[in-house]
C-alpha cells in the first residue's frame, strides 16, 4: 500500500512538467504547428529558473526568468516559422540544439562547473498542504503537499479547455487549424493567432522547465529535460490536441517514470532498459492510434 | 456617383497583367454581372475589392468616399462580403460557428452560442435560406453550404455581396432558388456583384453587365438592351463557333466494364453505390453531374487509388485488384481533375513530367539506371507534337501558362495510344482556344479507337463531344441519354435526382 | 536546387552566396556569445582554425572529424529530399556501431578483407532496418515520422548502453565498453599522430554512390518526385509507399555505416554514448547543403574543421566546445530560411502569402 501511495504521489509530481509542456503543444497543434521546440524551450526554462533563483536568492524571480526566457525563444521560433517560412521541424531542432549548446556553454563559462549546477542558496518552489484534504487518509497523502506548479498545471488543463472551446479566441484557433483560408476570409488575423498560440506555449514550456529545476530539487544538469519535450508531444498526439485526454497521457507517462525509479532500486534491473521503455511505449501507442484510425476507415 | 466605384484598377502578377485600368460602377438594388472567360481577371478584381490583393494603382469609392481596403477585415468592416468559388467553411465547426466566425457574439469572455443561434435562425427565415444551425458543415450538401456562405455575409451586414461563380456547383433547380434569394436581397437595398461566364444566367438575373476580356473592360451593358451574341462577342473579341464532334458508329468491343462498384469517401460516407456501366472502343462517354456526387471517387477507383467493392474490367481483364501502374501498363491514361497538384510536378522539368509514367520501362531504364537521352527524346517529341511553347525539355513546368501546362499532361497521357482515356475536368480554367484544342484531342483519340470517359461540369462540353451521356447523382448512375435526346432541362432534372422521367 | 540543370544561373549564384552568408552569420553569432561572456572571440577562432588547418596532422584530424558527418549528412539529405524527416540517424548510428563491433569481436578468425565488409554489412543492415521501421509506419499507417524517429533515438542509445553494461560488459573495465574488435577488422590509419583512417575513403565512395543514385537512377528520380509532390507521384502510378520505405532504409543504412566506421576506424570498440551528436549535425549539414550529396560532402568538411578545431580551442582558450552547437543552431536557422531570388522578387510585387 505504501508503495502505491508513493508511486501515485510521485506520478503527480513527475507529470507536472509533461502536462505543462503538453498544454503548450496542444495549443500549437490546434493551429497545425507542431511545437518541436518544446524540448529546447523547457531546457532554457530550467536553466534560467535555477540560475536566476541562485543569483538573487529568490525562487520566484527564477520562475519569472524561466518564463521570460522561454517566451523570448518561442518568439524567435515563431518568427522563423511563421514569417520567415523556415520548416517547422528544422526550426524546432535548431532551438533544441541551441538550448543544449548555450546552456552547457554558459554553465561552464559562468559557473565554472561541468555537467551539474547545484546551488545551495535556493529554496524550491513552495509546497501547499491543502487544508482538509491533507487529512483524508490515503488520498490526502497522494494529493496534498505538492509544489504549487503541480496544482497550477491542473488548473492549466482546465483553462486550456475553456480557452479552446468556450472563447472566441479558441474558436479562431480551431478554425485556423482546420481551414486557414476560411479563417482568413472571415477576417481573422491568422498570423496573430498563430503567434499567440506559440507564445502562450512558450510561457507554459518555461514553467515546465522551472518545475524540473526549482520545483522539487534545486539543480541543473546538462540536458536535464532528456526528451520530456518529445514525450509531451507524444501525449499531444495521444490526446489529439484535446487538453483532457492529453493530460491523461501525461499522467500515464509520469507514472512510468515514477515506477521506473522504484523498480530499479528494488530489483536491480538494468536502468537503461527501464529508461528505454517509456519511449518505446510511446512509439507503440502512436502506432496503435494510427492502426485504429485505419481500421475504423476500413470497416465502413 | 454610384454607391460602389472602382476607378482605374490595375494589377499585375509576374508575367501576367490581370487587370488593366478597370472601371466598375455598381448601384444599389442591382444585380451586376461581372462577365468574362476564365482568366479574364474577374476573380482578381473582386479579390482586390475584398482586400485579398492590393492593386498596383487605382482607387475605390464607397458612397462617394474614397476607401483603402488592405485586408478582408477592412472589407468586412466596410460592408463588403464575398462568397468564393471554393467555399471558405471550416468543416469541423457547426453552421452557427461558421457564420459567426471572426465576429462572434460574446457574453463576457465566452462565446454566446445561444444568441448567435437565434440570429442565424432570424436571418435564415428573413431571406429564405434554410439551414440547420447546429449541424456540422462537413455533413452538408454543397447547395446548403452555399446558403451558409451567404448567411455569413448577411450576419456581417454586408451591403455589397460578391458571388464568384456560385452556380458552378448547383443543379438547375437550385440555381432557380438562389436567384429568388438574390432578388430578395437586392430589393432590400443591397447590391450583388455576380461573377459568371454563363450567358443564360446573365440574361435571366442581372440588370447590368460589365465584360472583362484579358484584363481590360471590353464593355458595360444594360442587360435589357443586349443579347447573348453581343455579350459573347465582347467576351471573346470574336465570334466563336461551337465545336461539334462527328458522331460515328460505335461497334467496338467493351474496353471498360464497371460492375457494382461501391466505395466510401474520405469522410466515411458512401460515395459510390453499385455503379455499373461500360465504354466501348471508339466511344466517348460523357459523365454529367454536379460536383460532389461521387465523380471524384469514381475516378480514384478507376485509377486504383481508392478501395472499392465490385469489379473493374479493362480490355476484358479484371483489374480490380491491380495497382495504377499496372493499369497504366495495360492501357489506362488519366487526365486528373487537379491539374497543378495531381497532374504535374511543378518543381520538375518537362522531361521529368512527361517521363513520370514510363521511366521504369525497358526503353528508358536498364538495371535501375535512367536513360536520360531517351527521356529527353520523348519529351521533345511531345513538345513538337502538341506545340508546347517552351525552350526545351529541361524547362521548368512552373513557368508554363494554364493551357501549355495542360498540353504537357496531354503529351504524357496520350503519347502511348491508350486503350482507355479518363479525362476529369480537362478544360477547367482554360481559355476558349485551349479548351477547343483539348476537346479536339479527345475526339482524335476516339477516332483512333480509344475509349474515352469524359467527366465535366460543363454541360455544353458534354453535349458537344459525347457519343453517350451518363448522369451521376449521389453515387449512382441515374440516367443514360444520347446527346440528340438530351436537353439542359432533362440533364438538370437527372443531375438533381429526379429520375422518373422518360429518357 | 544546385544540381538542377534547369535552374537559371542567378539562382545558383544566390544559393552559394546564401551559404556563405549563413556561415558568416553563424561565426558572428558565436563571436557575439563569446564576447558577451567575457571570452576573446578572435583568440578562440584563431585557435580553432589554426588547430584545424595548421599542419598536415591538423588537416588529417579535420578530415577524420568530417568522416562520420559525411555519412550522417547523406543519410539526412536523401531522406529530406524525399520529403521524409528522418531525425533518427543518431539511433541508426548507435545500433550500426554496436553491430559492427559485435561482428568485429565475434568473428575474430576471419581475414581482414572478409571481416571488414562483414562488419560494415551488418552495421548497414541493422541501421537500415532501424530506420525502415518508422518508414514503414509512415508509409502504411501515416504515423508522423519526426516524433517516432526522435523517440527511437533514445531507445537505440539506451539499448546499446544496456548492452555494454550488462550482456557484453567487459569485466574489469571502468567505462561501459565492449570488447575490442579483432585487429583484422581495424581500418588502416594514414599516418602516425592522427586517427585519420581509410574510413574516409568509404565516405567518399558513399558520396559518389549517392550522387549517382539521386541523379541517374530510377529510385533517385522516384524519391525526388515524391519529395517534390507526393500526390502527383501517386497519380503517375509510382509506388510511393515502397519508395518511402526504401529511402528510409538507405538513410538508416548510411547512419549505420557511420557508426561502423567510427568503431572500426577510431575507437576499435563500442562505448556507450560515444557520439557527440553526429546524427543531428548531419541534419544541419543536409540543410546547409540543400540536400545535395556533393554539397553535403563540402559542408561536412567544414563542420569537421569546426569540430576538430573546437576541442583544441577548448584546451587552449577555455572556450567550451559547446559553442559549436550555438554555431550549428544559427546555421540551421539561416540555412533553412526560404529566401531565394524568386522569393525576394515575389515579396517586392506585393503578393501576400
Amino acid at each position: 500500500m505504501e508503495f502505491v501511495i508513493n508511486v501515485l504521489y510521485s506520478t503527480l509530481r513527475v507529470s507536472t512538467p509533461l502536462i505543462l509542456a503538453a498544454m503548450a503543444g496542444a495549443l500549437s497543434k490546434q493551429v497545425n504547428l507542431l511545437n518541436i521546440a518544446l524540448e529546447g524551450l523547457m531546457l532554457f526554462g530550467a536553466f534560467a529558473g535555477v540560475v536566476f533563483a541562485a543569483q538573487f536568492s529568490n525562487t520566484w524571480l527564477g520562475l519569472l526568468a524561466a518564463v521570460l526566457l522561454a517566451l523570448a525563444l518561442s518568439a524567435v521560433f515563431a518568427l522563423f516559422v511563421i514569417d520567415l517560412h523556415v520548416n517547422l521541424i528544422v526550426a524546432g531542432l535548431a532551438i533544441n540544439i541551441l538550448a543544449l549548446g548555450l546552456t552547457a556553454y554558459l554553465l561552464t563559462v559562468v559557473f565554472n562547473t561541468r555537467g551539474a549546477f547545484i546551488p545551495d542558496n535556493v529554496q524550491p518552489l513552495p509546497v501547499w498542504d491543502i487544508p482538509i484534504i491533507k487529512d483524508v487518509p490515503v488520498l490526502g497523502r497522494i494529493l496534498s503537499g505538492h509544489g504549487v506548479l503541480v496544482y497550477f498545471s491542473w488548473l492549466m488543463v482546465f483553462m486550456t479547455s475553456l480557452l479552446l472551446y468556450k472563447t472566441p479566441f479558441g474558436l479562431h484557433l480551431r478554425a485556423v487549424g482546420k481551414h486557414k483560408e476560411a479563417a482568413l476570409t472571415a477576417g481573422i488575423a491568422v498570423r496573430r493567432v498563430e503567434y499567440a498560440s506559440i507564445l502562450l506555449g512558450g510561457i507554459l514550456a518555461g514553467l515546465a522547465g522551472a518545475q524540473l529545476s526549482i520545483g522539487d530539487l534545486t539543480l541543473f544538469t546538462d540536458n536535464m529535460t532528456n526528451g520530456r519535450g518529445f514525450i509531451a508531444l507524444a501525449a499531444v498526439f495521444f490526446g489529439n490536441g484535446a487538453p483532457g485526454l492529453t493530460a491523461v497521457g501525461c499522467l500515464l507517462f509520469g507514472m512510468f517514470e515514477a515506477l521506473q525509479f522504484r523498480v530499479q532500486v528494488m530489483s536491480g534491473f538494468s536502468p537503461q532498459l527501464l529508461q528505454m521503455l517509456p519511449y518505446l511505449i510511446v512509439v507503440i501507442i502512436l502506432v496503435l492510434i494510427s492502426v485504429r484510425k485505419k481500421i475504423q476507415r476500413q470497416a465502413l | 456617383m454610384a454607391y460602389l466605384e472602382l476607378k482605374g484598377i490595375t494589377k499585375t502578377f509576374p508575367g501576367v497583367v490581370a487587370n488593366q485600368n478597370v472601371d466598375l460602377s455598381v448601384n444599389k438594388v442591382t444585380v451586376h454581372a461581372l462577365v468574362g472567360e476564365n482568366g479574364a481577371g474577374k476573380s482578381t478584381l473582386m479579390r482586390i475589392l475584398y482586400g485579398m490583393y492590393s492593386p498596383d494603382s487605382g482607387e475605390i469609392f464607397l458612397d462617394g468616399k474614397k476607401v483603402v481596403i488592405r485586408s478582408p477585415q477592412d472589407a468586412i468592416r466596410l460592408g463588403i462580403g464575398m462568397v468564393h468559388q471554393e467555399f471558405q467553411l471550416v468543416p469541423s465547426l457547426t453552421v452557427t460557428e461558421n457564420i459567426g466566425l471572426g465576429m462572434e457574439m460574446t457574453n463576457g469572455p465566452w462565446v454566446d452560442r445561444k444568441a448567435m443561434r437565434k440570429k442565424v435562425i432570424e436571418l435564415s427565415e428573413q431571406y429564405g435560406l434554410q439551414v440547420d444551425p447546429d449541424r456540422q458543415v462537413a455533413e452538408l450538401s454543397v447547395g446548403v453550404q452555399q446558403r451558409v456562405e451567404i448567411l455569413k455575409l448577411l450576419y456581417r451586414q454586408a451591403q455589397v455581396l460578391i458571388l464568384d461563380e456560385p452556380t458552378a456547383v448547383l443543379t438547375p433547380q437550385e440555381i432557380k432558388a438562389l436567384f429568388v434569394v438574390l432578388d430578395r436581397l437586392v430589393t432590400s437595398g443591397r447590391m450583388v456583384i455576380f461573377i459568371t461566364h454563363k450567358l443564360n444566367e446573365i440574361m435571366t438575373l442581372c440588370s447590368k453587365a460589365t465584360v472583362l476580356r484579358r484584363g481590360i473592360v471590353a464593355g458595360t451593358l444594360n442587360v435589357a438592351d443586349t443579347n447573348e451574341i453581343e455579350i459573347t462577342r465582347l467576351m471573346m473579341g470574336q465570334e466563336v463557333e461551337i465545336f461539334q464532334s462527328k458522331r460515328t458508329e460505335i461497334s467496338g468491343k467493351r474496353v471498360l466494364e464497371v460492375n457494382g462498384l461501391s466505395a466510401i469517401n474520405d469522410r466515411g460516407l458512401p460515395a459510390l453505390k453499385s455503379v455499373t456501366f461500360n465504354i466501348k472502343a471508339g466511344e466517348i462517354v460523357g459523365l454529367a453531374g454536379v460536383e460532389g456526387n461521387g465523380q471524384t471517387e469514381l475516378i480514384e477507383v478507376l485509377a486504383g487509388l481508392r478501395q472499392s467493392k465490385g469489379q473493374v474490367r479493362l480490355g476484358g481483364r479484371d483489374v480490380s485488384r491491380t495497382t495504377l501502374r499496372q493499369r497504366r501498363q495495360i492501357g489506362l491514361s488519366l487526365i486528373p481533375e487537379d491539374r497543378r497538384h495531381q497532374g504535374l510536378n511543378l518543381l520538375g522539368s518537362i522531361a521529368e513530367n512527361i517521363g513520370a509514367t514510363r521511366y521504369f520501362q525497358k526503353r528508358f531504364s536498364r538495371f535501375g539506371v535512367l536513360d536520360q537521352v531517351e527521356l529527353d527524346r520523348t519529351a521533345n517529341a511531345g513538345i513538337q507534337d502538341y506545340q508546347i511553347k517552351v525552350d526545351g525539355p529541361d524547362a521548368m513546368v512552373s513557368t508554363l501558362s494554364g493551357g501549355n501546362a495542360q498540353k504537357v499532361i496531354i503529351a504524357r497521357e496520350l503519347a502511348d495510344k491508350p486503350m482507355l482515356l479518363v479525362a476529369a475536368q480537362p478544360t477547367r480554367g482554360l481559355d476558349v482556344l485551349s479548351s477547343q484544342s483539348v476537346r479536339k484531342e479527345l475526339v482524335r483519340m476516339k477516332m483512333e479507337g480509344a475509349a474515352v470517359l469524359l467527366l465535366s461540369a460543363d454541360l455544353d462540353e458534354i453535349l458537344s463531344v459525347s457519343d453517350r451521356i451518363l448522369v451521376m447523382f449521389e453515387g449512382r448512375i441515374v440516367g443514360e441519354l444520347l446527346p440528340a435526346k438530351a436537353s439542359y432541362e432533362r440533364l438538370g432534372l437527372l443531375m438533381a435526382g429526379h429520375v422518373n422521367q422518360d429518357v | 536546387m544546385l544540381l538542377k540543370k534547369s535552374t537559371p544561373w542567378i539562382n545558383q549564384i544566390f544559393e552559394i552566396l546564401k551559404m556563405v552568408f549563413t556561415l558568416l552569420v553563424a561565426l558572428l553569432m558565436g563571436a557575439l556569445v563569446m564576447q558577451l561572456s567575457g571570452k576573446d572571440s578572435m583568440q578562440a577562432y584563431g585557435a580553432l582554425f589554426s588547430s584545424a588547418l595548421g599542419d598536415s596532422s591538423a588537416i588529417a584530424n579535420s578530415l577524420l572529424a568530417a568522416t562520420p558527418l559525411i555519412f550522417t549528412g547523406l543519410a539526412a539529405a536523401i531522406a529530406f529530399r524525399a520529403g521524409v524527416f528522418n531525425v533518427g540517424v543518431e539511433g541508426s548510428l548507435y545500433l550500426g556501431a554496436f553491430a559492427a563491433a559485435w561482428a568485429g569481436f565475434t568473428f575474430t578468425s576471419l581475414p581482414g578483407w572478409l571481416l571488414i565488409p562483414l562488419c560494415i554489412l551488418v552495421a548497414a543492415a541493422v541501421g537500415g532496418l532501424w530506420s525502415y521501421i518508422p518508414g514503414m509506419m509512415k508509409a502504411r499507417l501515416g504515423v508522423d515520422e519526426t516524433v517516432t524517429t526522435i523517440l527511437l533515438n533514445y531507445v537505440a542509445i539506451l539499448y546499446t548502453s544496456y548492452l555494454v553494461n550488462y550482456p557484453f560488459k567487459v569485466p574489469g573495465m571502468a567505462n561501459a565498453m565492449s570488447a575490442e574488435v579483432a585487429p583484422a577488422a581495424q581500418l588502416d590509419r594514414f599516418m602516425p599522430g592522427s586517427q585519420f583512417n581509410t574510413g574516409f575513403l568509404i565516405a567518399v565512395a558513399a558520396v559518389i554512390v549517392i550522387t549517382f543514385l539521386m541523379k541517374r537512377m530510377n529510385l533517385g528520380f522516384e524519391l525526388r518526385s515524391v519529395g517534390d509532390n507526393p500526390v502527383f507521384s501517386k497519380w503517375m502510378g509510382m509506388p510511393t509507399e515502397k519508395i518511402i520505405e526504401k529511402v528510409m532504409f538507405i538513410s538508416g543504412l548510411l547512419g549505420g555505416v557511420a557508426g561502423a566506421v567510427q568503431v572500426l576506424g577510431v575507437h576499435y570498440r563500442f562505448a556507450a554514448n560515444f557520439s557527440p551528436g553526429f546524427g543531428f549535425t548531419g541534419i544541419t549539414i543536409a540543410l546547409l547543403a540543400c540536400n545535395s550529396p556533393i554539397g553535403v560532402f563540402f559542408a561536412a568538411l567544414l563542420f569537421g574543421v569546426l569540430r576538430s578545431g573546437s576541442s583544441t580551442m577548448e584546451l587552449f582558450t577555455d572556450v567550451p566546445r559547446d559553442l559549436i552547437r550555438v554555431l550549428e543552431a544559427t546555421v540551421i536557422f539561416f540555412a533553412a530560411m526560404e529566401i531565394s531570388w524568386n522569393w525576394l522578387r515575389r515579396k517586392r510585387n506585393g503578393i501576400r502569402n
